[in-house]
């Protein structure tokens, strides 16, 4: 949902992240370009809990579509598994926290319909 | 002239507190719950004792107001992000920082608001030059101006050990002729408003809230005592955002029931 910046930056904020968290930074996947796609993430939750988490960029490369959002993070934490957002410093490891990253994400997609900017 | 705030739906005091915010550009408080202040306060003691490895009893005079005889100029820096590095791994502090503030909020900015992610500190010692953060409003650098600063002492503040704020109708009179006014670089700025500032005097136990459009400051701290204060911004969940984001700079801290249904509400659909 447009949260992005160029690929070395992201791998920077990722580095930092797994640093300061003391985790055991392994290599990052990269998503493919084609809209929608989230085939590497799903491999990567294939691979849980061989990996015990994965550091996304930001809350913001989940789906924008919530059932889909849910999905996919429901299939983490079956596997017991967590999902770290570096930009935000938030994690999804239960409910709590998954409650936590979706208000953020409602308040982002209600945004759309409240005002912008102060020049008409 | 003030500007006249005026809501009938709004108690006497009430209106008197928003009309000193739009008139002075700030509203100085008593804090709203003395147990959050003494919660933080007791987080202070317990990390800079621990980061200096201080045993036995020391005074808060000591630890705050003359710290800057225990810490030597060179390791502030370092010790200030220690510091607030650690606050912000407290949990609940963020929550006991809105309590302090939280009945002015509401009539200020609103009940459903975000709260910056991360609480911030100034630690100012006497005559150092090394803290000093030039005359700007948060709005020249991406902060909207839907937002206000919550500003919280750790120790009492005044003169040069505070900080300065433009008033906002001589705010009105430096944008009227802002480019001739700031000059070439930022002191150029401060030496063309500094008649006009206000020096914030404000004790431990009060909090303020400030508008973070008007320009504001500090200066080198010549009293005798090191300045404590924290600061955070709010904003309503649903004003505008400039370049702090919800996320990563903010996030929601008192949505409400109704407002979450109506995220999550879907028409049916007729397939």
């Amino acid at each position: 949902m447009g949260e992005s910046c160029h690929q070395s930056t992201q791998n920077l904020v990722l580095r930092d992240y797994c640093q300061r968290m003391n985790y055991k930074y392994l290599l990052s996947g990269t998503e493919y370009s084609i809209n929608n796609s989230y085939l590497m993430f799903q491999q990567l939750i294939d691979e849980m809990p061989v990996i015990n988490g994965i550091v996304a960029y930001s809350i913001f490369q989940l789906p924008e579509n919530q059932e889909k959002r849910f999905q996919i993070i429901n299939r983490i934490l079956e596997k017991n598994g967590e999902i770290h957002f570096a930009l935000e410093n938030l994690k999804i490891s239960n409910e709590m926290e998954l409650a936590r990253v979706e208000n953020i994400w409602l308040v982002r997609q209600t945004l759309k319909n409240c005002i912008v900017s102060l020049v008409s | 002239m003030d500007n006249q705030f005026t809501n009938s739906f709004l108690s006497k005091e009430e209106s008197s507190i928003s009309q000193s915010y739009i008139n002075k550009g700030y509203y100085i408080g008593r804090v709203a719950d003395q147990n959050s202040l003494d919660f933080i306060q007791k987080t202070f003691i317990d990390i800079i004792t621990n980061e200096l490895n201080i045993k036995g009893k020391v005074s808060t005079e000591e630890l705050f107001n003359q710290i800057h005889n225990i810490i030597e100029i060179n390791d502030l820096n370092d010790f200030r992000l220690n510091i607030i590095r650690k606050i912000n791994e407290v949990h609940d502090f963020r929550k006991h920082y809105y309590q302090i503030a939280k009945p002015y909020l509401d009539l200020l900015v609103g009940n459903e608001l975000v709260m910056q992610t991360k609480v911030n500190l100034s630690i100012q010692f006497p005559d150092d030059d090394s803290s000093l953060l030039p005359t700007h409003a948060d709005t020249w650098s991406g902060d909207s101006p839907f937002e206000v600063v919550v500003w919280i002492p750790l120790v009492d503040c005044y003169k040069t050990k505070s900080m300065y704020i433009l008033p906002p109708n001589e705010n009105d009179k430096l944008n009227l002729n802002f480019q001739a006014l700031a000059g070439s670089r930022s002191e150029d700025l401060f030496q063309a408003i500094k008649n006009n500032v206000e020096w914030i005097s404000i004790d431990y136990g009060n909090v303020l809230i400030f508008n973070n459009g008007l320009p504001h400051g500090n200066r080198v701290n010549l009293e005798k005592e090191t300045r404590w204060t924290m600061n955070c911004r709010f904003k309503g969940v649903y004003t505008p955002y400039w370049d702090k984001k919800i996320g990563s700079f903010f996030e929601p801290i008192t949505l409400r029931a109704a407002s979450i249904s109506g995220m999550n509400y879907k028409l049916p659909e007729l397939k």
